[in-house]
């Protein structure tokens, strides 16, 4: 019995670490491709349109609520202890360096990375990634990269809108609820932002957006048989790319945690 | 065996025991084909044979276990991706389903070799597409999606694609299954012309014998795997293998069963 669960979760183990390994391969493929010309400047800007404007009104509703929770949750507690002063620093604090861009990027993975997959592997099924190949055109630059640069710019922009409504959502609460004044609110909210705290958020966003492109393409890229394929490819992309934000998103907290208060 | 009318001629196209195999079902089988710089080579043989899985391997999408394919004396199943792409430029592919990129319209997918390639101005770059829809009879529908597109148009669409590169070799992947007859014919006529005006090297996969009577210059029969008949016309019509004359009869009874293809491909 304990046999068996020591060898499944070896199993496991090795199977994220291959599945990590290879699209590690693949992000090397894509930066290498990215940063050689000819670069095409259209198709980037065509998949930033994409991904950019539909999911800002999505990530900022969601952070809107998500602020508000944070508020009412924080003011249960804080109240027993006379301390409701620091709910604006916590709001600030959480979404900026872990809920916006966790959030943000869970969003866009169910979003945009799973319309890549989607994309990328009806071309595969349908022969027009061969037929890339076949005219001399590296579907890694010409598919990956664009989407990949795309979400790469886009996703951090998308987090910061994100975040600036959370904690405007907080401030709604705060304010009418359990009036903090407006202006102690934000001198709050902005003494407590350490600018350690907005550069470990961007540069989690960051990785998080170079998880869901690559997922999204390694997914796409590999799909098997015809529109079934592609379905079991599109909910794996998102499974994938949720647990691997999720894991990342654990181990980049404990790095940051060592480094700065160790 | 078959010399063919051009025997001065050197081989374009050099197979030598190829193996392919799919999850554990041998496709290629130790194939050996030659076509003669060019010629015309039409391949025949049942669905699921392995002639797109040829095609697709001589222009490096597939790439075999073991064998070696030569085109033009370079052995191309070595070369990495990379060098592979210089070769590509000079073969053509047409695909079985078309395969046209259904984000760009009929005219970026007809252009989409001088668009990324070449420093070609925009205006010979169009006269260019034009030329190569006319050649297929699909004149003015440039601004046109994929999806708006019949099987037998986007075939042809996906021929003047091949035709607007210039290839020196073309892979013709069942140009005329899904066509109507009268266009059938037009590509026929298409796929002559290329060898006589611009001495194109080709093969073609069909399966209307009397479309590949007209238009071989050898016609060569897939069966398990291997070639097992490679002729002219006439002696492929003249042909005794018992296989060789069921197929082109179009014959259910004789050597190759119904369940054929089930037993082909058979599992190590
Ligand atoms: N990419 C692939 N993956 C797995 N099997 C394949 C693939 N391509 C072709 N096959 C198999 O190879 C065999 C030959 O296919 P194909 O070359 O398409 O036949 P045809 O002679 O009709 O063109 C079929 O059994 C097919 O299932
Ligand atoms: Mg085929």
């Amino acid at each position: 019995m304990g046999h068996m669960i020591i060898r499944k979760s070896t199993l496991a183990v090795e199977g994220l670490l291959r599945y990590v390994g290879q699209l590690t391969l693949l992000l090397m493929r894509i930066l290498s491709a990215a940063i050689t010309p000819p670069f095409s400047a259209y198709r980037i800007l065509s998949q930033a349109r994409r991904v950019g404007p539909g999911s800002l009104m999505i990530a900022c509703l969601v952070a809107l609520f998500v602020g508000m929770i944070i508020a009412l949750q924080m003011a249960y507690m804080m109240l027993k202890l006379s301390a409701e002063i620091y709910i604006p620093n916590v709001i600030a604090v959480s979404l900026t360096r872990e809920l916006g861009p966790v959030l943000t990027a869970l969003i866009v993975a169910g979003r945009v990375g799973a319309g890549i997959t989607a994309e990328i592997g009806s071309m595969v099924v349908t022969e027009q990634v061969d037929a890339l190949k076949a005219f001399a055109a590296d579907p890694v630059r010409y598919l990956a990269v664009p989407r990949f640069l795309a979400l790469a710019v886009m996703l951090p922009v998308l987090t910061i809108f994100a975040v600036l409504v959370g904690i405007f959502g907080g401030f709604l609460i705060c304010n009418f609820k359990l009036s903090i004044s407006s202006h102690m609110y934000w001198s709050m909210v902005s003494d407590s932002l350490a600018i350690k705290d907005i550069v470990t958020g961007l540069a989690k966003t960051a990785f998080f957006g170079i998880i869901i492109a690559t997922v999204g393409c390694f997914e796409g890229l590999n799909v098997k048989g015809g529109a079934d394929g592609v379905g079991r490819a599109t909910t794996l992309s998102v499974v994938r790319s949720f647990i691997l934000i999720i894991m990342f998103d654990c181990f980049f907290t404990f790095i940051f945690y060592f480094l700065f208060n160790a | 065996m078959y010399e063919g009318k051009n025997s001065f001629m050197k081989d374009m196209i050099e197979i030598q025991d190829l193996y392919k195999t799919f999850d554990r079902v041998q496709v290629l089988n130790g194939l050996n084909l030659h076509v003669r710089e060019g010629e015309t080579k039409v391949v025949i043989g049942r669905s699921g044979a392995g002639k797109s899985v040829l095609l697709k391997s001589i222009i490096g999408i597939l790439r075999p276990e073991s064998g070696s394919i030569k085109i033009n004396g370079v052995d191309v199943t070595q070369l990495s991706d990379r060098d592979f792409d210089a070769v590509r430029r000079n073969i053509g592919l047409v695909f079985q389903g078309g395969a046209l990129f259904d984000s760009l319209n009929v005219g970026e997918n007809v252009g989409f070799v001088l668009d990324e390639f070449s420093k070609m101005p925009a205006v010979e770059k169009r006269q260019r597409v034009a030329h190569a829809l006319s050649l297929v009879g699909m004149s003015g529908i440039e601004e046109m999606m994929p999806s708006q597109l019949s099987g037998g148009m986007r075939k042809r669409v996906s021929l003047a694609r091949v035709l607007c590169m210039e290839p020196k070799i073309i892979l013709y992947d069942e140009p005329t299954s899904e066509v109507d007859p009268i266009t059938s014919d037009a590509i026929q006529r298409l796929i002559i012309e290329m060898r006589d005006r611009l001495k194109v090297t080709s093969i073609v996969v069909m399966h209307d014998m009397n479309a590949a009577y007209k238009i071989a210059d050898s016609i060569a029969m897939f069966y398990h795997g291997q070639v097992i008949a490679d002729g002219t016309p006439e002696e492929i019509r003249n042909s005794r293998h018992p296989v060789v004359r069921q197929f082109i009869s179009g014959d259910a009874v004789g050597p190759i069963t119904e369940d054929e293809s089930m037993k082909f491909g058979h599992v190590k």
